[in-house]
């Protein structure tokens, strides 16, 4: 098997061959390493390499398989850590100069089940500054790159992250999501990205994150291996009092289940009333590709989303809130587009804020109402494909929006009501832009039904246009 | 509603500790703009009737 051949495998085939030992940890990691080599110049997708700690791990792994302690999918499989998720003795900068040097004593909690499921931590990688928009483009580590076109931006806040699954650097990684920073770079990058329910996974060890809503969730090139990453990382921890002590189900059990009878809630208003044709086109394929495969559509009203702009208010106040220790002695330290809109939420009235509780509270209770008509819902990820790196503004139906900074908010309209409700979303790749830029099609379910969305994903990935594409970028032989 | 340049400059002081200038203050104003925007639209929206809940349940589509 080429090295080529070996990282365009789907973590779950990996984890297949692992076990078989027809693989070795070290083998696979010293390919990922000479893919990350190779691209880290083109797309800028980590912050932090980590060979060494990475060819130890292997080791470690190849042997523990060798003593017969196989510990499951994530054996031996490279995976790549969001640069704000805490890694004990290995910087995390959460994209900021604030935190240039900053070196976490702990594992976030994720990090330390990921590394106990056996996985390969390869390296930190790349976002928005403070994980606080949508482009990664940072002004201190520099733009992350999109496999599919260099210079557009993979989406964020978990860019590098999107990157790496994208261009088989990483068989998966872990992103998180406060208004859908998992799911924004899966659509731009042609990925699976899952921001399962809040609750469901435990936040401990997510630096600098907001108050309300905030979920760490896997990239990945395909539901299944959604699915394992999920398993790995899901659970009770007592230590996070976000997360909810309800059983963790099989979550690959529910692969390959029949979906004909399923109901499919396709919204009415807001999710498509601001979409680019390209994107639209691609969503109404895929959801008639799932009328085929038997899900009755229904469409649905929300009308209480003509309120969803509110949310922004309490994550305005959330934000300066969060930022408030480093804003008082730091603030030369950070990049503007992060400064001035944090800056916004000092002028955020209380009233306001407790208004913007209740819309949140109302939007929730409509999306409850609604999903006990249909069992899940079907809209467009982003509005737009991915714009150009450094672009201010694009514009769509004769309006601009901006796509960074103050004011900006565009690119995570779909995705955002999700952090809100806490609802499990997930977004999967449905075709293509004639410019060849990938489009996403994003599934939102009911609590904790995490099982449900990836049965219906799953199902629907097998016919999407999008299966068995790689982005150019990463199609040559890799030397080692 | 509208806010005053001065208004915003004495708060920032007053509750954050540093000087905001006027280039600095355009550099927000997007932001705040959208975020007023949003409280116009907020103003006949009647919300006293809705119930603070804070747990999600499974199984019945989240309703708490």
């Amino acid at each position: 098997m080429s090295n080529l051949e070996l990282l365009t495998l789907t973590l779950a085939e990996l984890a297949a061959k692992i076990k078989a030992r027809e693989v070795s940890p070290v083998e696979v990691t010293e390919a990922a390493l000479a893919q990350a080599n190779r691209l880290q110049p083109v797309l800028n997708s980590f912050i932090t390499l980590l060979p060494e700690q990475a060819m130890r791990q292997a080791k470690e792994q190849e042997t523990a398989l060798a003593r017969g302690e196989y510990r499951g999918p994530l054996h031996g499989v490279p995976m790549g850590i969001k640069d704000n998720l805490a890694t004990a003795g290995i910087r995390t900068t959460v994209g900021s100069k604030v935190l240039l040097d900053h070196v976490p004593q702990e594992d976030a909690h994720v990090v330390q089940l990921c590394k106990e499921a056996g996985a390969i931590i390869l390296g930190k990688e790349n976002l928005e500054e403070f994980a606080a928009g949508a482009t990664s483009n940072n002004p201190h580590y520099g733009a992350v790159h999109n496999p599919w076109a260099l210079d557009h931006i993979p989406g964020g806040s978990s860019g590098g992250g999107g990157a790496n699954v994208a261009a088989c650097v990483t068989f998966a990684s872990l992103g998180t999501d406060l208004g859908g920073s998992v799911r924004l770079p899966g659509t731009f990058c042609g990925v699976v990205g899952l921001k399962q329910t809040f609750g469901r996974v435990s936040q401990r060890g997510l630096m600098v994150t907001s108050f309300n809503g905030d979920h760490i969730g896997p990239l990945t090139r395909s539901v299944r291996d959604s699915a394992l990453v999920l398993q790995a990382i899901a659970g009770y921890d007592p230590l996070d009092p976000s997360t909810v002590p309800v059983p963790v189900p099989d979550y690959t059990a529910s692969l390959g289940r029949d979906v004909r009878g399923l109901r499919m809630g396709v919204p009415s208003n807001y999710f498509f009333d601001v979409l680019d044709s390209e994107v639209e086109a691609a969503v109404r394929r895929a959801i008639a590709d799932l009328e085929g495969l038997g899900v009755e559509a229904r469409e649905i009203a929300l009308p209480s989303m003509q309120y969803a702009g509110a949310l922004r208010i309490a994550s305005m106040a959330d934000s300066v809130v969060t930022h408030e220790p480093y804003l008082k002695t730091q603030r030369q330290a950070y990049g503007p587009d992060v400064l001035y809109r944090t800056l916004a939420g000092q002028f955020v009235l209380g009233r306001d804020y407790a208004k913007a509780l209740k819309v949140q509270r109302l939007i929730k209770e409509e999306h409850a109402r609604v999903l006990q008509q249909v069992d899940f819902l079907v809209t467009a990820t982003a509005p737009i494909p991915a714009p150009r790196i450094g672009a201010p503004t694009v514009t769509l139906g004769g309006t601009e929006y901006r796509v960074r900074g103050p004011g900006s908010g565009l690119i995570a309209r779909n995705t955002s009501p999700s952090n809100a409700t806490g609802l499990p979303a997930m977004t999967v790749p449905c075709g293509f832009t004639a410019a060849g830029l990938p489009i996403g099609v994003q599934f939102i379910g009911r609590p904790f039904e995490e099982a449900l969305l990836f049965q219906v994903a799953h199902a629907y990935e097998a016919v999407s246009p999008s299966r068995g594409r790689r982005p150019d970028s990463m199609n040559t032989e890799i030397p080692i | 509603m509208a806010l005053s340049n001065d208004t915003l400059k004495a708060m920032m002081r007053e509750l954050q500790g540093f000087h905001l200038s006027d280039e600095e203050l355009e550099r927000i104003r997007p932001e705040l703009d959208h975020y007023l925007a949003e409280v116009e639209n907020l103003r006949e929206l009647d919300l006293s009737h809705v119930l603070s809940a804070r747990l999600l349940r499974a199984k019945d589509g989240g309703q708490a």
